[in-house]
This record gives structure tokens, C-alpha cells and sequence, in this order.
């Protein structure tokens, strides 16, 4: 581990660069009110050199704050230089030797449902945000968030959610795997991934990433909640037309938009139907008219390009 | 779950009505306008994924902003609430009732709820499955696992956050799944139907009972 990648150097980096930043970007909002409620990203910073799974270790720590009756602390980040036991979702393989960026985030929910669903989207939205700011300016993100590049895959994330048996908190465990260092796939993964080098050309500083990622996460989370405040007193959300602010920059960031798309719940080994993709609804659902001429409004599942 | 299931009584009163009443009740608070009238024949959600909505029952309005609410099932509006008509409605406000005419497999269905312990969805999500029920269901098929309170049966899946769902029920084997992979299932709708080993004797007497008893109606 490093000096920078600590809470300490974590709250430097968004003082001193991404506050500024945003200032720049949102310049009717109060940025420094935003990060305030996102400022949980980060409270604590683990690093290590190996883990089986960083959401592994994230559940064991979730279970012994619940067996000493004490509380976890929200925003908790884990991070491992290489992970043993990686996967993706379902039964797919995620490859996570030394060089990437992987770790998980603990997050104690106190979003309302309608928030809660647009936690996937922050993540894509930040990890995007990211990549562009280190020289991948065409990466996109495809919904929910996978991170692509020419339609390769750059990042990856996954979320699980338990309630805790003494507490009964709901803790939301965010994984997050993005190709920084690492160039050598295996061969199933080979024509589908690429790492942030390979794009640029350079080797990456991964802390110095990681500080990047973590800032943007935290003004994007505190967006969510900037929002909800926001939506409960107005009956709508802050953007132009009373649109949520964090779903427009997805809309920014996102090519997925009126793109011929096959969609399934496992859209690898079960692919459901074509359909173009019409857009995203403010509750982050995507819209969808299939050939049928038909429209309809999916939660959960992924699309592929075609 | 009862072992003495008034046959004759069940069966009587479906075949005298052989009909489900489907409640359809405000989905928000809003403006409401009705689409449909008393007597009106409403198609369920088609196509083969349940992608095409169902007859538009009634547009609700909050905020200027308008919503389309489409029939859940087929059949015919039985009553409905004229009087609200216009009027501004809190959700959960019954508006109408939809009168389903039953197949004999939904009989057998609606019996076996009454008999079967049901397991509901705890959110609308999609479900699938766990890994390790998945993998019994294909060794043995579905009949022949048996889950137990604390189990991880489930995993809910909803814009991409999968949550464990453990089975808090009594004991016993997996009789009827209701969900489809891929499909979203309502909060409080069944997931699936279980009952205990000893007790698997007695629902099959019931699918034999009724497939018998419908035939000769």
C-alpha cells in the first residue's frame, strides 16, 4: 500500500482536484454539498496484497461488526493487488491478476427504493468518468454499467445485497474489477477485453486510478442522495425538465442508446429477443421497442450490441 | 395445510363458478380515468416474452405526468368504479374487478395454493434459482429437492443487485415454481409451492381428484 491511497489522500484528492472539477461542470449546484453526502465513499481504505474475493472479505467484515452488535462502517473500500477466486456474474469467469484495480465497497443502505436502483448506474457513470480523465475518451458504458472501449470490456461490477440477521441493516456489497496494468487475458476473454495500457499506450499508477475512481464515485453516490433530498420537497428531480441528474450523465456517457440490442437476463447463454434501445427511464429502466414494433421497460438483464 | 380437503365442496364451488375476480386496485395516487367500461373484454399481457401490455384499464395522472395501466389477465370487467371517474385516488384504491375464466390447470393450480405452502416474492424482481438448487433441480428435477428454513434458495436480481432470498417456510420438497428466469415477478406473488414429504401423497390425490373430476363435467 502506498501513502496516497488512504482516507486522508482520498479526501486531498477530492478537495484539491475533484471539487474543482465538478465546480467547473455543475455550475448551478452546490458541488461542495454534493460530496458532503457522498462523502461516506471512503471512510475506510483497506488494501491488500491477495484475497480470495474482496466480496468475500467484505461479507466477513459485514458479519463480525454484526456479531459484536456494533456498526459497519458505510463506504468501506477493500482492495487487492490480485484476486484468487475472482468471477463475473452467473457462472462467467472474471480474471483478476496483479495490475487491475479490484476491490469491493461496503454500502449501509438509507436510500429509498427508487434511489436504491440507480446505485449500478453511479458506478458505470463514474468508472467512465474516470477512464476519459486517463486518456480512454471513447470509453462508454453500456446498461446497466459495464465500462466498454470499441466494445471491449474495461470494467466490470457487481452488486449483492444481504439484510444483516442481528441488525437488520440492508448492506449493498459493490464489486468492482477494472482492467488497468493487466494486458494478458485468457483466451475466452482475449477478444472481449482490453485493459486501460493498452489504450493508452502507458503503464497506469493503479493508487493514483483508484483515488480518481473513488472521488468520482462519491460525487456520483452523492448525487443519488442530493437527489432524493431534492426530489422529496420539488416532486422532481433537479435537472433541465425535472430530470434526475445522475441518469442525464449516464445518457452522456452512453452509447447504448438507439442501438440494435439482444436482450436477456443471462444474455450469454439466454438471450431473450432484439430490440432497439429507445433509452432510459428516470428510474433507470431501460426502454426498449422490439420488432413487433412494441415497447417495453426491463430492471434487471443486460444487452449485447448488434 | 389441511389433510381434509372438502373435495366435493371445492369442486362444486368451481364448477358453479368457474371463474378467478381479479381485483385491480390504484398502482399510485393520481387523477384516475378509466379506459374500459362494465362488461368490457380485456386481454392479459402477450407476446412471447409478456412484452405487450395488457387492455388499458385506467390512465392515472400525478404530476402531469400520466401512466397507462394495462390488464394483469384476461377476461371481462365484472364492476368497476364509475364513481371515481376523474377523481383524484390514493394508491391501493380498488378501482375495478376482472371476472378470469379458469382452465382446468389453474384450478389444479388454485387448489394446490390452498394446500401448498407458498413462498412470495420479497420485491418485484427477477429470480432464479441458487447455484446449489439449480444444480439439485437438474440432477433430481424439481420434486425431489427438499429445502429447509435458512436455506439460500433464490438469488433476486434487480438492475443488476443480486440479493439471496433464504426460505424462512416449513420444511419440505419443491412442488410448483412459479417464476420464469427472466421474468419479473410481483412483490408478494408466489415463487414457489412446498409442501412436506408426507403430505406429497395428498396433492397428488388432488391433481388426480380434479383432472378426473373436470373431465366429466
Amino acid at each position: 500500500m502506498t501513502n496516497r491511497l488512504n482516507v486522508q489522500g482520498l479526501r486531498n484528492y477530492i478537495t484539491e482536484r475533484e471539487i474543482p472539477l465538478r465546480k467547473r461542470d455543475y455550475a448551478g449546484l452546490d458541488v461542495e454539498i454534493i460530496f458532503r453526502k457522498g462523502g461516506f465513499i471512503g471512510s475506510n481504505i483497506e488494501c491488500f496484497s491477495e484475497l480470495d474475493r474482496t466480496m468475500h472479505y467484505g461479507r466477513s467484515v459485514i458479519n463480525q461488526f454484526e456479531r459484536l452488535g456494533d456498526s459497519v462502517v458505510s463506504g468501506s473500500v477493500i482492495i487487492a493487488e490480485r484476486l484468487s477466486g475472482s468471477k463475473g456474474r452467473f457462472t462467467r469467469s472474471w480474471y483478476a491478476p496483479s495490475g487491475g484495480l479490484w476491490g469491493s465497497i461496503i454500502y449501509v443502505n438509507t436510500l429509498l427504493p427508487a434511489s436504491k436502483l440507480l446505485i449500478p448506474l453511479a458506478l458505470g457513470v463514474s468508472c467512465c468518468e474516470a477512464l476519459h480523465e486517463w486518456g480512454a475518451a471513447e470509453a462508454e458504458v453500456r446498461w446497466i454499467n459495464d465500462v466498454l472501449f470499441h466494445e471491449q470490456k474495461l470494467a466490470g461490477f457487481l452488486l449483492e445485497s444481504h439484510r444483516g440477521v442481528e441488525s437488520t441493516e440492508e448492506y449493498i456489497l459493490i464489486g468492482f474489477g477494472i482492467n488497468l496494468n493487466n494486458t494478458t487475458f485468457p483466451s475466452e476473454l482475449k477478444k472481449i477485453a482490453v485493459s486501460l495500457s493498452e489504450i493508452i499506450g502507458d503503464t497506469i499508477e493503479r493508487d493514483d486510478f483508484a483515488l480518481c475512481f473513488l472521488a468520482k464515485l462519491a460525487f456520483n453516490f452523492g448525487l443519488i442522495c442530493h437527489e432524493e433530498d431534492y426530489y422529496l420537497v420539488h416532486q422532481q428531480y433537479q435537472g433541465v425538465g425535472g430530470t434526475h441528474l445522475l441518469v442525464n450523465r449516464w445518457r452522456e456517457l452512453s452509447q447504448s442508446i438507439g442501438r440494435d440490442v439482444v436482450f436477456g437476463f443471462d444474455v450469454v447463454t439466454r438471450p431473450q429477443y432484439r430490440a432497439k434501445v429507445m433509452g432510459i427511464a428516470e428510474d433507470g429502466g431501460l426502454m426498449m421497442q422490439l420488432e413487433d414494433g412494441s415497447t417495453t421497460i426491463e430492471y434487471s438483464g443486460e444487452i449485447r450490441y448488434l | 395445510m389441511s389433510k381434509d380437503l372438502h373435495f366435493d365442496e371445492i369442486l362444486s364451488k368451481y364448477r358453479s363458478d368457474p371463474y378467478d375476480y381479479v381485483d385491480i386496485f390504484a398502482t399510485q395516487t393520481g387523477v384516475v380515468e378509466f379506459q374500459v367500461e362494465k362488461g368490457s373484454a380485456v386481454d392479459a399481457p402477450g407476446g412471447e416474452w409478456g412484452h405487450i401490455p395488457g387492455t388499458a384499464l385506467y390512465q392515472i395522472t400525478r404530476e402531469r405526468n400520466p401512466k397507462m395501466i394495462g390488464a394483469p389477465i384476461n377476461g371481462i370487467v365484472s364492476e368497476i368504479r364509475a364513481d371515481l371517474e376523474g377523481s383524484f385516488v390514493e394508491s391501493g384504491e380498488r378501482l375495478m374487478t376482472i371476472r378470469h375464466p379458469l382452465k382446468k390447470k389453474e384450478i389444479i393450480e388454485n387448489i394446490l395454493k390452498e394446500v401448498l405452502y407458498l413462498f412470495p416474492a420479497p420485491e418485484k424482481a427477477k429470480y432464479f434459482f441458487a447455484m446449489d438448487i439449480q444444480s439439485r433441480i437438474d440432477k433430481k428435477g424439481v420434486r425431489e429437492v427438499i429445502v429447509k428454513p435458512g436455506d439460500e434458495i433464490l438469488t433476486m436480481s434487480l438492475m443488476k443487485r443480486d440479493t439471496p432470498v433464504i426460505y424462512a417456510g416449513e420444511e419440505g420438497v419443491i412442488h410448483s415454481v412459479y417464476f420464469k428466469p427472466g421474468v419479473s415477478v410481483e412483490q408478494g406473488e408466489p415463487l414457489i409451492g412446498v409442501c412436506s414429504m408426507d403430505k406429497v401423497p395428498l396433492i397428488q390425490k388432488v391433481i388426480t381428484r380434479v383432472k378426473a373430476e373436470w373431465d366429466n363435467m
